[in-house]
């Protein structure tokens, strides 16, 4: 009898549970249902969508693409925007990427905002030239142990028009390593009179979830997605002599600024710093001496920074900055182009402007 | 034992992609309570405190960071090198905090044994004795990086 009354008293709890867990779901579904929502862009242009993602996610589905290197995390501070109306409060993961003048303007981290009610945001008007594209994987070729070149042929559309110095988002399927898709941003190292073609120079980060799978699990042939050109980096139209800094997978964007200055016969001084690690870690030297020939005011300057015994090295020697500190007395007259590490970008702006430059003629792409 | 709320909440966070893509706890089904108990007891069978590990670890990033991305000399065995993307990575612990994505890479020059860690990784293991799960990118062996760093 005893037992009969506990067996009986455990399956109504049971069920109490049963049911209440139910309540909680369907809630969950009603509660999480933010209905439509409007979204206003720059007073023109209106999308209607079902609320509850993040406004950067909302908006990319709508193919309007926000720069944004981390995924959507709040982590890169690149996807900013003015959100005029219907944000809701600045959030504690906003606020570092922030300064005064952009909170004032209502500029907010769009992957942060959730649209939960009708918007009115401004976006700057060349982000609508955005566009995805759809690539195959045409060529990878080894340019160090741990840099690679990845050439891609886009398929649709066919053709991209950019500046040289712009950047590109390339999408990392869901693989082994990731369970979702995450763009992470890489500068354009092409030719941009090939407008078919997009080279990307990628430093295999340790344990970077696009990098390795670019490095391990991308084959020739592949099918990719990408989205671009987004950024600022491009030279100015001065005729102001040119210092260039780089390491690493920085050398990408001064390739097909290169390019470019070739395509219009450019006549710009031009000295371009280059720092590796050792001999064997500078890459596409060849292609710096043709151009040398072919651009009558450029020159290239490797720097290995410890050379091997064996190497037999004799150009300059130490960090990158060390260098151009050896290499120029007087920086005054010249615009500084940088890209690189964060760390050598800081290290460079310092040396720069102890050179006499002004800090607002330095100008840069801290994308490693 | 049971996990408060909190607890709870904080492990469904290191093992989505809130983050980071990957997560934290890689592929490892342990709870955070075991695999933080596992770790601190192999890092009091090897003599240190995570607290002793982070320092060093944070030590060498230091020093790795004034290379510029090259190779520097840690001591007569040991080089080191940083590799740094764009942005900064919060701790996914309740509190402030963000950390840059610098990534230090550790070699033994003579075996050429390497170890890579993260300014979080260091971050993770002095505040909150987590070395992450099993399987993790991220992953900071104890005896692998006690053995690297003393």
């Amino acid at each position: 009898m005893i037992v009969l009354t506990l067996l009986k008293a455990v399956l109504v709890i049971s069920a109490i549970a049963a049911g209440l867990a139910a309540v909680l779901a369907v809630a969950d579904v009603f509660l999480r249902d933010y209905g439509p929502c409007k979204i206003t862009i720059n007073n023109e242009k209106e999308l209607t969508i079902k609320g509850g993602d993040s406004l950067l996610s909302v908006l990319t589905a709508e193919k309007i693409f926000i720069p944004s290197a981390c995924g959507g995390r709040g982590t890169c501070g690149l996807c900013k925007l003015k959100v005029l109306e219907g944000a809701g409060s600045l959030l504690p993961t906003e606020e570092p990427y922030l300064d005064k003048k952009e909170i004032a303007d209502n500029v907010r981290l769009s992957c942060q905002v959730k649209v939960r009610n009708d918007l009115k945001i401004q976006i700057l008007e060349e982000l609508f030239a955005i566009r995805e594209y759809k690539a195959r994987c045409a060529e990878i070729k080894d340019l160090t142990h741990d840099i690679k070149l990845f050439r891609f042929e886009l398929t649709d559309p066919a053709e991209i028009k950019y500046t040289p110095g712009k950047y590109v988002q390339l999408l990392t399927p869901v693989y082994e390593k990731s369970s979702e898709e995450v763009y992470r941003a890489y500068s354009v190292a092409s030719d941009p009179a090939q407008k078919n073609i997009i080279d990307l120079i990628i430093r295999l980060v340790p344990g970077g979830i696009c990098t390795t799978y670019c490095f391990e699990y991308l084959k020739v042939g592949d099918e990719v997605k990408m989205n671009g050109p987004y950024g600022e980096f491009r030279l100015t139209d001065t005729d102001a002599e040119m210092v260039w800094i780089a390491g690493g997978s920085g050398m990408a964007p001064f390739v097909s600024i290169l390019h470019e200055m070739k395509n219009s016969n450019s006549q710009r001084k031009t000295t371009y710093y280059f720092g590796a690690n050792r001999v064997e870690e500078l890459f596409l030297t060849e292609q710096m001496k043709q151009f040398e020939k072919d651009l009558p005011n450029f020159k290239f300057v490797p720097i290995v920074a410890q050379p091997g015994e064996s190497e037999n090295w004799n150009g300059e020697t130490g960090l990158v900055t060390q260098a151009v500190e050896r290499n120029i007395k007087n920086a005054s007259d010249c615009e500084g182009y940088l890209c690189g590490s964060p760390g050598m970008i800081d290290a460079a702006i310092v040396v720069l402007k102890k050179l006499g430059l002004n800090e607002n003629k330095i100008y840069y792409d801290k994308f490693a | 034992m049971k996990k408060s709320p909190d607890t709870q909440k904080l492990e469904q966070i290191l093992r989505s992609s809130a983050f980071s893509a990957a997560g934290f706890m890689g592929t490892d089904t342990r709870s955070l309570a075991e695999i933080i108990d596992a770790d601190m007891a192999e890092v009091a069978r090897l003599g240190y405190t995570p607290q002793q590990i982070a320092q060093r670890m944070q030590q060498i990033t230091d020093k790795a960071k004034s290379a510029l991305g090259n190779w520097i000399k840690i001591n007569d065995t040991h080089s080191a090198m940083i590799t740094e993307v764009k942005g900064r990575i919060p701790c996914p612990w309740p509190h402030a905090g963000n950390y840059a994505k610098r990534v230090t890479t550790l070699q033994d020059t003579q075996t050429g044994r390497k170890v890579h860690f993260s300014d979080l990784n260091i971050h993770l293991i002095a505040e909150h004795n987590f070395f992450e799960g099993r399987g993790s990118a991220f992953r900071v062996e104890p005896k692998q990086i006690v053995e690297m760093l003393f």
